[in-house]
């Protein structure tokens, strides 16, 4: 019973974008909203990691960016079509996110905040410096054939058409992150997360699948970053930033990772605060500043920890 | 039959000796508790037993050597234990993690596991939710789900009631005569111990001070002095 | 050759002093400072509106003395309220306080690059074979030196020294050994801070002061940090000196990877050894 009503409920939400857009004059906000939908599957894999893992990642943002700039350095070079490179770049950031995992996992808590930072950083450094491939600073600019996947790219490229898109992929990657927590492996990484010691003792491996949570977190991240320079067709290290990174968390934790759903809220309420805030004041940093704190420290459940409540209250 | 067999366990934390050069031979289907005055090092060698913590020393369960083996490895050949500290996962419901345990170690669902330990009527709670005698029992039926042969024990009594370490006493000795279960327990009340155990080894600073039958152990003046006092 | 090696033992003197500070509040505390790097920034910028007046000397010690109230008021309003909730609460919030702390800076400040001038009795250049090296610099290699047996010796000799190396050891034990906690760790928290301050205006000379300063030189810290294993002095003294000279020799030698190599070695040493070169020693 409760289940088909959260497969209706994804069937609505899935069709609610693309209705939506049909009333909204195209220009501006279907432009935001498209960006906004980014931001939100982007929070949505940080919030993933936290739910499975229990930890808390400050360099996500490298796997936003490092498929797009895979796809911008070898697009030049014309060795396959555009739609397997999009996958091989997709593939090639999961592995090395893998492997990235398969260190970082052993430590908890804070120090894994701190190495991630580290390694996003180190990326970000990397791109920024070797400007024979990535355009150092200013970035590289993408020239993209007239189709992707059967569709036309213009098409991709007008709010409209990237906003629908956008948002079917969202709800995809809603019902990934859904059916994954309720699986054996969702319940065994939630357990390892609770307690890692007595799962040993119960006879599983540990560090795969807490390495397998990270890789797939950076998956649902590197979707968000291939849309993202597909509709922009432009990366820059502005994208692998630290800061980027620390807003994806901040929109998790916005929207509270303990339901899935929470991260892809936090991220539409955070991206539309900032560009509000950002109309009339230029102390945006310190607006987001302020509504972490206060998140953190008086509702570390977030904005679903808070609907939650409400509905259930008698 | 050996069920269990342990020589020459040596473990050091920086200058400290935990224990030095302990030997242990268990037979199949018995009971074997291990007792001595705090700091004897009963939990280190549960500890070494199962695999938590390097030692230096051999183990070998069945006859195999098992010494460089992680503990799931020994968790699935047959070797589970509990912990002192209760070790549950307090988010999940009961049901979950007594399937998340069946799950390692064979197909199963473990569903008898929860019948065997009372547990069916909370299957559906959060473990965090139910009370503390009933989180010591989910305890215990974590360590037995999946039939493991070699059960260790650190504590199961603690804090539990006078009739629930009755009953813990009256099944351990149940699964053992019935099943064949080899069982190693650490516990400090003596009414369980001396109700159960089949031989008892007695630690203090880290070796091993005396070994026997309970009424042997009852009578033996070193122990008295160093560990049961008058009060036994 | 010789040149470089002492630039990087520049960069390695700045950075210890930074990340002593944040050593130091691991180990007392557990916790992360994420705005250890605005400290460090505040400090600097400080330090450059008091020098336009005052000159340097006021400049570093004023800053160092204003970051030591800011530091104790971190303490007692953030750190000692959110001692007993979990230590990612803390990472969070110092983050929010970042984040703040670079709008602060912008707005005051504005987004342009500053520098500071050097003090007049530092601003020679000392003769060393084959090429001429500035006295400043040396005199920032001293500092980091001053710093390194400064914090050690008062580790070593004073109550509150004895204090927080027990707390590195075992945060409970230590706690029930009659010491006032608090006002040990608003001292720490406040050292720390002025610690950073100072060092953000030792290191204004020669780094041109902008907004994005503070992120910079933080994820270096951590990795000093985390490399010298967590609340390590030596540890973190010992990596401070080796990320100093990678830095520099890497800008030699590969510019494009060296910027890589900091992060393969914490991957390196965290593998080989998860809690770090110096575990969990002061």
């Amino acid at each position: 019973m409760k289940n088909s009503l959260s497969w209706l409920g994804f069937a609505a939400l899935g069709a609610v974008g693309p209705l939506a857009a049909h009333f909204i004059p195209a220009g501006m906000t279907l432009s935001l909203l498209a960006q906004a939908t980014f931001a939100a599957i982007f929070a949505l894999g940080i919030g993933f990691l936290i739910r499975q893992n229990g930890t808390i990642s400050f360099g996500h943002a490298a796997f936003f960016g490092l498929p797009g700039y895979a796809v911008a350095a070898l697009l030049p070079l014309k060795l396959m079509p555009l739609e397997v490179l999009f996958a091989a770049a997709l593939v090639g950031t999961v592995a090395l996110a893998f492997a990235i995992g398969l260190v970082v996992v052993r430590v908890h808590g804070i120090a894994f905040g701190m190495l991630t930072l580290a390694i996003g950083q180190g990326l970000y450094e990397a791109a920024t410096r070797w400007r024979a491939v990535t355009g150092g600073h200013d970035g590289m600019t993408l020239r993209l054939p007239r189709e992707v996947f059967g569709l036309p790219v213009k098409l991709l490229q007008q709010p409209h058409g990237m906003f629908v898109a956008a948002w079917i992929v969202m709800t995809l990657c809603l019902v990934a992150v859904w059916l994954f927590a309720r699986s054996p492996w969702g319940r065994l990484t939630e357990a390892i997360r609770d307690n890692e010691e007595r799962v040993r003792f119960l006879g599983y491996r540990t560090l795969l699948p807490r390495a397998a949570v990270f890789a797939a977190s950076a998956l649902l991240v590197a979707i968000a970053g291939m849309l993202s320079v597909l509709y922009n067709a432009f990366i820059s290290p502005d994208a692998i930033h630290w800061t980027a990174s620390g807003s994806g968390l901040i929109m998790a934790i916005l929207g509270g990772s303990a339901v899935a759903w929470g991260p892809l809220l936090g991220g539409f309420v955070y991206f539309f605060l900032k560009h509000a805030a950002g109309a009339y004041t230029t102390h945006w940093l310190s607006i987001i500043g302020v509504a972490l704190i206060l998140v953190a420290v008086a509702f570390p459940n977030g904005l679903a920890g808070l609907m939650i409540r409400q509905r259930s209250r008698p | 039959m050996i069920a269990l067999a342990a020589t020459g366990i040596t473990k050091t934390y920086g200058g400290f000796t935990a224990l030095s050069d302990v030997s242990l031979s268990v037979e199949h289907g018995e009971i074997r508790a291990l007792i001595g005055p705090n700091g004897a090092g009963k939990s280190t060698l549960i500890d070494a037993l199962s695999g938590r913590n390097p030692c230096l020393g051999r183990v070998e369960l069945m006859g195999a050597d098992i010494s460089r083996l992680t503990p799931g490895k020994r968790r699935r050949l047959g070797l589970s234990r509990s912990f002192q500290k209760t070790s549950i996962f307090p988010r999940m419901t009961v049901r979950a993690q007594i399937e998340l345990a069946a799950r390692a170690v064979d197909g199963s669902d473990g569903m008898d596991v929860l019948d065997e330990f009372d547990l069916r009527p909370l299957a559906d709670r959060l473990a965090g939710d139910i009370g503390y005698g009933d989180q010591r029992r989910l305890d215990l039926a974590l360590a037995m789900t999946g039939q493991p042969h070699t059960l260790l024990l650190d504590e199961p009594a603690a804090g539990l009631s006078f009739e629930e370490s009755k009953r813990l006493a009256a099944h351990l000795r149940d699964i053992a005569a019935r099943r064949g279960v080899t069982v190693v327990i650490v516990e400090h009340d003596m009414d369980v111990v001396f109700a159960i155990a089949d031989t008892i080894t007695v630690l203090q600073l880290g070796q091993v001070l005396a070994e026997g039958r309970p009424d042997d152990i009852r009578a033996n003046p070193d122990v008295v002095r160093a560990y049961l006092g008058s009060a036994a | 050759m010789l040149i470089q090696c002492l630039n990087g033992l520049v960069y390695g003197a700045l950075l210890f002093s930074l990340a002593s500070g944040l050593a130091l509040m691991f180990g007392l505390r557990r916790i992360v400072n994420f705005s250890h790097g605005a400290l460090y920034m505040l400090g600097a910028y400080l330090g450059y509106s008091i020098a336009t007046k005052l000159g340097f000397w006021p400049a570093l010690v004023l800053s160092a003395l204003a970051l030591a109230g800011l530091g104790a008021l971190l303490d007692a309003a953030v750190f000692r309220p959110l001692q007993d909730r979990d230590p990612l609460i803390i990472l969070l919030v110092t983050f929010g306080l970042a984040l703040i702390a670079e709008d602060v800076v912008q707005t005051i400040w504005g987004n342009d690059t500053h520098s500071l001038a050097m003090p007049a009795l530092l601003a020679g250049i000392v003769e060393l074979p084959g090429s001429s090296f500035p006295v400043y610099r040396i005199a920032i290699i001293a500092f980091g030196l001053l710093v390194a047996g400064g914090l050690s010796l008062w580790l070593k000799f004073s109550r509150v020294g004895l204090f927080v190396r027990a707390a590195s050891f075992n945060p409970t034990l230590a706690a029930i050994q009659g010491v006032d906690t608090d006002r040990v760790s608003l001292m720490v928290v406040a050292v720390g801070a002025a610690l950073a301050g100072a060092s953000g205006v030792v290191a204004a000379p020669i780094l041109s002061l902008a907004p994005s300063m503070a992120a910079d030189i933080l994820v270096d810290s951590f990795i000093v940090v985390v490399v010298g294993g967590l609340g390590s002095l030596t540890g973190a003294f010992i990596t401070a000196l080796i990320l100093g000279q990678i830095n520099v020799l890497g800008i030699v030698f590969a510019p494009e990877f060296t910027a890589l190599l900091p992060f393969v070695i914490m991957v390196g040493v965290l593998i080989w050894k998860p809690t770090g070169l110096a575990g969990n020693r002061v």
